[in-house]
């Protein structure tokens, strides 16, 4: 969900950032690798304030709710989603964008060319950000509040239940996750792979 | 009304370095040109400038008649360059050739039909299904040639079209070129030194020291071994 709300915006300034050159941009760049890699919980904290009832967003009454945690979820993608983008997008030739356009393809076209040709890295782009946000337990449970059936999610299910002893059920819970990135991952792989076999 | 491709007072500079200043020079349809110049002086940035895909310091390069649209910005759509060493992308052959007619739209009936007869025109029919990255370089660059052909360029930017290929290679690309020439396609191609593909131009500029001088340049090297292997190359096909 939060990945998907992120995603878009994300490549795109990933794309920016790779193909224009504006003064400062490699000011945005490394605030945008600083910030992928604060830990969960300082994001989980600095929304907590913001949204806690005396912070500047305390009116909308967001904190302890799920669109909190999606707010959260997206703070915690977006940095990884924009600087792995970024990365894909450095690592096309600039003759793809040249060859593109000479062959009749405006800008906006020649841009989804660049992004096909750059594909499997924006693929693994989106797991990398995937991954971080179900890795997560700090901001999911400071602005979420794991309130069962709620705003609880596996991460923080699997916390809950070790603190309260109950080992065999986080075992469970912690195979699940590992199964899905397990999945997610050769998923990518076995893509990548036909992709590069054909 | 013939397609003509005027630069006037072409300043390109890197850094405070310039690279050249070109007051004139005009392209007219049908000509063919051969653009020499040492490594480094700047061959590639000016045709990149001529085809529009980069900007000069100061200057114009206008080509006529105009057919802009909104969004095409400096590139005419009938002007097109190809890297010296082209890029292919990732995918087979056909759709490669086939990208720039898929852009301008029509049947995919029509498209099927002109992108089979650009594989045969480029001698790449029996590749059409490979991957474009698997092919070698002669290859490359007749499917460079091959994606150009199926717009019908008016005017053809060809950037060391030679440079990295083997004689064969080059005598199969020079066969390519003639045929454009005689299709009335407008070539410029840029080379350091005369070969197969360069003798069939008629006019010869040489950039060097960051000025453009007209001249006809006789080469007095005839490319006789070249042209004693040439019944191979149809026999090869
Ligand atoms: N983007 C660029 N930034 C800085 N210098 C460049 C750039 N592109 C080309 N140059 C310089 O311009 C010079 C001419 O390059 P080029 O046009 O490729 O020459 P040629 O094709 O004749 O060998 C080279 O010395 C190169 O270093
Ligand atoms: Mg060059």
């Amino acid at each position: 969900m939060a990945i998907l709300l992120s995603a878009i915006p994300a490549i795109l300034v990933g794309f920016l950032l790779a193909m224009t050159d504006f003064p400062g941009r490699w000011i945005v760049i490394a605030v945008f690798n600083a910030l992928m890699a604060v830990p969960t919980v300082v994001i989980g904290l600095t929304l907590y304030l913001l949204l806690s009832r005396s912070g500047p967003f305390g009116e909308m009454h967001l904190l302890f709710s799920q669109p909190a945690m999606v707010i959260g979820q997206i703070l915690l993608c977006f940095p990884v989603l924009v600087c792995m983008s970024h990365a894909a997008f450095q690592g096309i030739d600039r003759r793809a964008w040249e060859t593109a356009r000479t062959l009749g393809a405006h800008c906006a076209r020649a841009s989804v060319t660049l992004a096909c040709e750059a594909r499997f890295a924006l693929l693994a782009a989106l797991l990398a950000g995937f991954s971080r946000i179900i890795s997560e337990v700090g901001c999911s449970m400071m602005v979420g509040g794991n309130i069962l059936g709620y705003s609880r999610n596996i991460p923080t299910a699997i916390a809950l239940e070790t603190s309260k002893g109950e080992f065999a059920q986080g075992i469970a819970l912690g195979f699940v996750l590992l199964l899905l990135a397990l999945v997610l991952n050769f998923a990518l792989a076995s893509v990548r792979g036909k992709g590069q076999l054909v | 009304m013939g397609l003509e491709l005027t630069v006037d007072n072409l300043v390109k500079r890197f850094g405070t370095r310039e690279l050249f200043a070109i007051e004139q020079l005009q392209v007219r349809e049908g000509e063919s040109v051969h653009l020499k110049g040492e490594n480094g002086v700047g061959k590639t940035t000016l045709m990149k400038i001529m085809a529009g895909l980069e900007k000069p310091c100061s200057g114009t390069v206008i080509v006529t008649p105009k057919q802009r649209r909104w969004w095409s910005g400096r590139i005419h759509p009938d002007v097109i360059y190809l890297h010296q060493t082209p890029y292919v992308f990732m995918s087979k052959v056909i759709d490669n050739v086939a990208y720039g007619l898929k852009l301008r739209g029509g049947s995919r009936q029509n498209i099927k039909i002109k992108v089979k007869q650009a594989l045969v025109w480029a001698r790449l029919e029996h590749l059409a299904e490979q991957p474009a990255h698997s092919l070698s370089g002669g290859e490359r660059q007749r499917l460079a040639l091959a994606r150009a052909w199926i717009l019908a360029p008016r005017l053809l930017f060809l950037d060391e079209p030679t440079a990295n290929l083997d004689r064969h290679s080059v005598s199969t690309v020079a066969e390519l070129v003639s045929q454009l020439l005689k299709q009335g396609t407008t070539i410029m191609v840029s080379s350091h030194q005369s070969n197969r593909v360069t003798e069939l131009c008629t006019r010869h500029l040489l950039l060097e020291g960051g000025a453009l001088h007209e001249g006809v340049h006789h080469e007095n090297m005839p490319h006789e071994i070249d042209s004693m292997m040439e019944p191979q190359r149809y026999a090869q096909h």
